[in-house]
């Protein structure tokens, strides 16, 4: 069954396309990645799924749920969780409350029990806290648990990104070029932590991602979008044969 | 293993809940322990006179009302110059009781700790509407928002015969089991009261801010788009924010009508506004104890200029009034200072000691 369905979406700022008819499907359990010039529209149509933006036309189904006008809460509540490009981590609080944050939907517990913090309040607080810690485990962050994600160095805040995406527990994990700006050890560590996530914990992953190296890897299944337009999609191999997307990327003779 | 349980050092948790702790060492329980309970002893000690008295309730009251301000502006990061507005808000509550039911009423003067809650709550309810605004507006805007709401605010209490104009509205004297509070114990009785409302809502922010409805405020102030992404609801969360602050104000105000016997608008311009800003700021924004610091040091200040003008008026033409002049003077100077020098306010000087401290008795 397919997990996410992707249905001609258009998306359109005033005259400009950002998107035009972009059909996708994500099957569940695979690494799909997007992969695409500069300003192709990648992460547009992540912000279309997450619900950052509402396509203009076409709908997205997530198990044949619309969540074409939902708000990108709604959106990680129905278990779409998303790690941003550019760093938007919660920079004046610590590794553990940024995770913890992550954790807000599963903190059942109203706000009069929070006031009081006794009993159910402080359970359940600690019930999530052994959560982030496995996230935690699971993401080598132990070093820095307690340290302010403003301090840390770019390759371990991106690490927290995709760990604070991961302590949302989804079904699917959209992830916007977690390898940009990168040293070839981190990206390494990064590709480590993409696979165990879709082998370990069952995740269907999305990755937006430029290095092609690591795309053409670890893939499953490869779109190619080239000015809001789908021109290629396929595994690995038919991908790197299609005549299409060699002319996006390397250009005519 | 027996460990030392006074101190920091050696102890390590082994459960998630010993984490959430109030007191890591029984250290930290004790001080804080002999602290509330000189607070409670020291004034009947004292025997300061009605004006010191009055000032000392005054700072508690700004106390409460600075920890709701602090929650919207310091934690949440909307900034609110209509603070002192919702403190009107509470104390008119109770004026407007007083003038329905009249200032003697057994429900003013028997029932005040309600009388105290409802204002909160009526101060709660006009913050989630004023905190509307934040679904949209961000920054500078909201804060013209909120000003908005300060002058709307003082043009209908100034205008409306129903308040008076503005002018004194009475409050009846409360009763306690003893009988009715008199002139000679009144500011006693209130510190008395108010100390122990700064207590219980002081433990109720602090348990808050452990949850996630104290950590959605922060998201909120540092990333309102990742917050989003999180599965929080930022706008909810904005609305939220002015609620908890409207309550803290509107609890401020219905002390601040008790304490004063009367309401007036003058205690809710735009001045006082500014005032309880400069507080939180001088405290630390975004820190529970500068809450308690902010109007602590600011009120002192007031207190000290005060007298060091009536000293120096000796020497100077009858004609010129220092005081008027020296405060305002004072109370910018303060707050540049504090913004150019420390602008994580008094706070950031208790985390200093508190971390010195720490791992004594080792040096790191």
């Amino acid at each position: 069954m397919t997990q996410l369905t992707i249905s001609d979406v258009t998306l359109s700022f005033g005259g400009l396309k950002a998107l035009s008819k972009v059909n996708m499907t994500i099957e569940p359990g695979l690494i799909t990645s997007v992969i695409g010039p500069n300003g192709a529209g990648k992460t547009s149509l992540l912000n279309c799924i997450s619900g950052f933006y509402h396509p203009t036309r076409g709908d997205i189904f997530y198990k044949e749920k619309p969540l074409t006008h939902a708000s990108p809460h709604q959106v990680s509540n129905m278990g779409i969780a998303r790690a941003f490009q550019n760093l938007e981590l919660f920079s004046g609080l610590s590794v553990l409350d940024n995770l913890l944050l992550a954790r807000h939907q599963n903190l059942k517990y109203s706000f009069w029990h929070a006031i009081l913090f006794f009993g159910k309040a402080s359970r359940i607080e600690a019930e999530n806290r052994a959560y982030v810690e496995d996230v935690i485990d699971f993401m080598e962050l132990e070093p820095y648990r307690k340290s302010l994600v403003g301090n840390l160095s770019y390759g371990v805040q991106k690490k927290v990104e995709v760990a604070r995406a991961l302590t949302l527990a989804p079904d699917i994990l959209l992830l916007d070029e977690p390898m940009a700006g990168m040293n070839l050890e981190e990206k390494e560590d990064i590709v480590r932590f993409v696979m165990d996530i879709q082998k370990e914990r069952g995740i269907t992953v999305v990755l937006v991602e430029h290095d092609l190296g690591v795309v053409m890897d670890i893939s499953d299944r490869i779109y190619v979008l080239d000015f809001g337009e789908v021109i290629g999609s396929g595994t690995p191999k038919e991908v790197a044969q299609n005549p299409k997307v060699i002319e996006a990327y390397i250009g005519e003779e | 293993m027996s460990t030392n349980q006074w101190l920091a050092t050696g102890n390590f948790n082994t459960a998630y809940q010993q984490e959430q702790r109030n007191f890591l060492t029984h250290l930290d329980r004790s001080i804080f322990s002999i602290f509330l309970i000189l607070l409670y002893v020291w004034i009947p000690l004292m025997d300061l006179s009605n004006k010191y008295m009055l000032v000392v309730d005054n700072i508690l009251i700004a106390i409460v009302a600075v920890m709701g301000l602090n929650l919207v502006t310091g934690f949440a990061g909307l900034i609110s110059i209509g603070h002192a507005a919702f403190v009107g808000i509470g104390a008119y509550t109770v004026a407007s009781f007083c003038q329905v039911i009249g200032d003697r009423h057994i429900i003013i003067t028997h029932f005040w700790p309600v009388m105290i809650v409802i204002s909160g709550f009526v101060g709660a309810a006009f913050g989630a509407v004023v905190g509307l605004p934040a679904l949209r507006l961000k920054h500078l805007y909201l804060a013209i928002a909120t000003l908005s709401f300060q002058m709307i605010f003082q043009w209908v209490i100034n205008f409306m015969s129903f308040f008076n104009q503005g002018q004194t509205i009475f409050v009846g004297r409360v009763f306690w089991f003893t009988g009715k509070v008199g002139r000679k114990d009144h500011y006693m009785f209130w510190y008395f009261v108010i100390l122990t409302i700064v207590v219980i809502l002081g433990f109720g922010i602090r348990n808050l801010l452990k949850t996630k409805y104290g950590r959605c405020l922060v998201a909120v102030r540092d990333n309102d788009r990742a917050a989003d992404a999180m599965g929080m609801n930022p706008g909810l969360t904005k609305v939220y924010a002015f609620a908890l602050a409207g309550f803290f104000a509107g609890v401020a105000g219905a002390l601040h009508a008790y304490v004063y016997r009367g309401v007036g608008f003058e205690s809710f311009t735009l001045h006082e506004s500014v005032g309880y800003l400069a507080m939180a700021i001088v405290g630390g924004l975004g820190t529970l104890n500068g809450s308690f610091w902010g109007p602590t040091a600011l009120k002192y200040l007031d207190l000290q200029v005060e007298h060091l003008s009536e000293v120096a008026g000796q020497y100077l033409p009858s004609t010129m009034n220092l005081s008027t002049a020296m405060k305002p003077f004072t109370f910018g100077l303060v707050i540049v200072l504090f913004l150019m020098f420390e602008p994580r306010g008094i706070a950031n000087w208790w985390r200093i000691a508190k971390s010195y401290t720490k791992l004594w008795p080792f040096r790191y």
